[in-house]
């Protein structure tokens, strides 16, 4: 049976939504259809690039959570796993927009390409100008000649924060744009899930794994994986993880990097702890330096048991960004 | 011409015909998806109907307001790839109050493509991509209503009894595999039934 702390199962995003506004309300704001598109309450900035995202329930902070001053501006927010529609994102671009023009910035699954895309569309009767960009991080949904069908995943909160950053430097929507993708390409992420998670309207868990089994490259909707095996120690499965994220994309000995440790959900800050502790040592044991590392619970999939690794590489442009002032409830530099 | 009035008067005849075609669009799509489109274009026809007495002059402005009928009532492919045709014919036509009839076929063409590139199909797969390539073709030069809405049918028809034995080749469809040879796409015989309710003699 579904064990969840829940009303009713189809009030799940929308009390969701009333509670993150009633606990944050200096951070989000809601408007839109059903109040369904959360904006920080300053947006839009006059004359800043606007930032919009959007996508499915169950992954907070991701996509909600990240708006604020160096971050997003307005995010639409879909059901459980499922795509916000289009009206949702162009009501989101609309809202970002400060006369800018708008990047719209999200995590690369095909609902959302197609409904962004035609938002984009819509808003361009109102003369307001977007780009696009999709976050594609995720090193184990497709292979490294086919990177833009990659899922985007926990890299999506780097490509927030430097897309903020860049935003708040004055930059112009194509310079934001160019930015975003340089930040993307910069991102590589892989996951590893020990247990499922339930849809509330589904009432059933999206997968099954045995009891002793892990799988290794599951997408946060469950999404099959590369390899599934027996669970083993923290530093064996830290170091599965890093060669493949490292077989993607090489580091050398004088890189600089950012570094998220993820819980997929139900993983705790401890186990979190133990893997980035691995992950420190091998990389400075190849002369790689770590900047501003990530430690918690920053891209979810309810209560998935699992975490995910992130390697994100820096260079002259993206590494002040990383460290330029950003504030939201989930993320503060 | 095409004017507003005239998306006003098709929009009348939705409303009015389409329901009588609800049972059928529903059990085609309940052999091959979720059975649900039937009830998704009458939701739409609803919309177009709530928005027809405000559709500005302005032919591109009144398809744009009609595309978002469609994205307002489901986040359904089939209502997506409509409303990206629309949209397509919007910008085509957006500044102009009164648009041809020989333009038809050139706003089909450009429906067309978006609707490919959205979708990600291609001719041949057995979709609505389909029902909309013969339309385009067969209403080419076509510069008298009547005639066009003859072709289109005429056209469409033949694409449904020529794609009937194909194995569909894109969205839901596909994954039922062989279960699809020998139906007609439901995305195809719905985009037949639009055309047919605007013709006072074919009208279901």
């Amino acid at each position: 049976m579904m064990k969840k702390i829940l009303n009713e199962p189809r009030n799940y995003v929308a009390e969701t939504l009333e509670g993150l506004c009633a606990a944050h309300p200096k951070y989000f704001k809601r408007t839109g259809a059903e109040g369904r598109v959360l904006v920080r309450p300053d947006a839009p900035v006059a004359g800043k690039v606007g930032i919009a995202t959007g996508g499915g329930s169950g992954h907070l902070p991701v996509f909600t959570g990240y708006l604020g001053p160096g971050l997003a501006d307005a995010c639409a927010i879909g059901e459980v796993f499922s795509s916000p529609g289009v009206d949702l994102m162009a009501d989101a671009i609309r809202a970002a927009h400060g006369g800018a023009g708008v990047l719209r910035l999200y995590g690369n699954y095909g609902g959302d390409n197609m409904n962004f895309d035609m938002a984009g569309e819509m808003v361009e009767f109102e003369n307001i100008r977007t780009t696009t960009v999709r976050v594609t991080d995720d090193v184990a949904s497709a292979g490294p000649d086919e990177r833009p069908k990659r899922r985007g995943i926990a890299g999506l909160v780097y490509c927030y924060k430097i897309a903020g950053a860049k935003a708040d430097t004055g930059a112009d929507l194509d310079a934001v744009t160019a930015t975003a993708q340089r930040a993307v390409d910069a991102c590589r992420t892989v996951g590893v899930a020990l247990t499922p998670c339930t849809v509330p309207a589904a009432g059933r868990p999206t997968f099954s794994l045995g009891e002793d089994e892990m799988e290794i490259g599951m997408g946060i909707h469950g999404e099959p994986g590369v390899r599934r095996g027996t669970l083993r120690a923290a530093d064996e499965i830290a170091e599965e993880m890093l060669q493949m994220l490292l077989a993607d994309r090489p580091l050398a000995a004088g890189d600089r990097v950012s570094v998220l440790c993820n819980s997929l959900g139900a993983t705790p800050l401890e186990e979190l702890y133990i893997t980035y502790r691995y992950v420190a040592r091998r990389l400075a044991g190849v002369g790689v330096t770590i900047v501003q590392p990530l430690v918690g619970r920053y891209a979810t999939s309810m209560e998935m048991t699992g975490m995910s690794v992130t390697l994100f590489k820096l260079d002259e442009e993206l590494e002040p960004l990383l460290l330029a002032p950003c504030d939201c409830p989930f993320l503060r530099i | 011409m095409l004017t507003t009035d005239s998306l006003r008067f098709a929009i009348g005849r939705w409303a009015e015909c389409l329901p009588r075609c609800a049972d059928e669009l529903n059990a085609l799509d309940g052999d091959l998806g979720d059975g649900d489109l039937g009830a998704n274009l009458i939701r739409a026809a609803g919309r177009l109907e709530e928005a027809a007495p405000q559709l500005p002059a302005d032919v591109g402005l009144a398809l744009l307001r009609c595309a978002q009928a469609f994205t307002s009532v489901s986040a359904s492919t089939y209502g997506t790839l409509l409303a990206t045709g629309l949209m397509a014919g919007a910008r085509l036509t957006k500044g102009r109050e009164a648009v041809p009839w020989t333009e038809i076929s050139v706003l089909l063409e450009a429906a067309l493509r978006a609707m490919m590139q959205r979708g990600q199909g291609q001719l041949g797969d057995k979709t609505v991509l389909d029902a909309v390539e013969a339309a385009r073709s067969a209403t080419a030069g076509l510069a008298a209503p009547a005639a066009l809405l003859d072709a289109a049918r005429g056209a469409i028809a033949q694409a449904c009894d020529r794609l009937r034995d194909a194995r569909p080749r894109q969205g839901r469809a596909r994954i039922f595999g062989d279960k699809g040879i020998g139906r007609d796409d439901p995305g195809m015989v719905a985009l037949l039934r639009l055309v047919e309710c605007l013709q006072p003699t074919a009208a279901p």
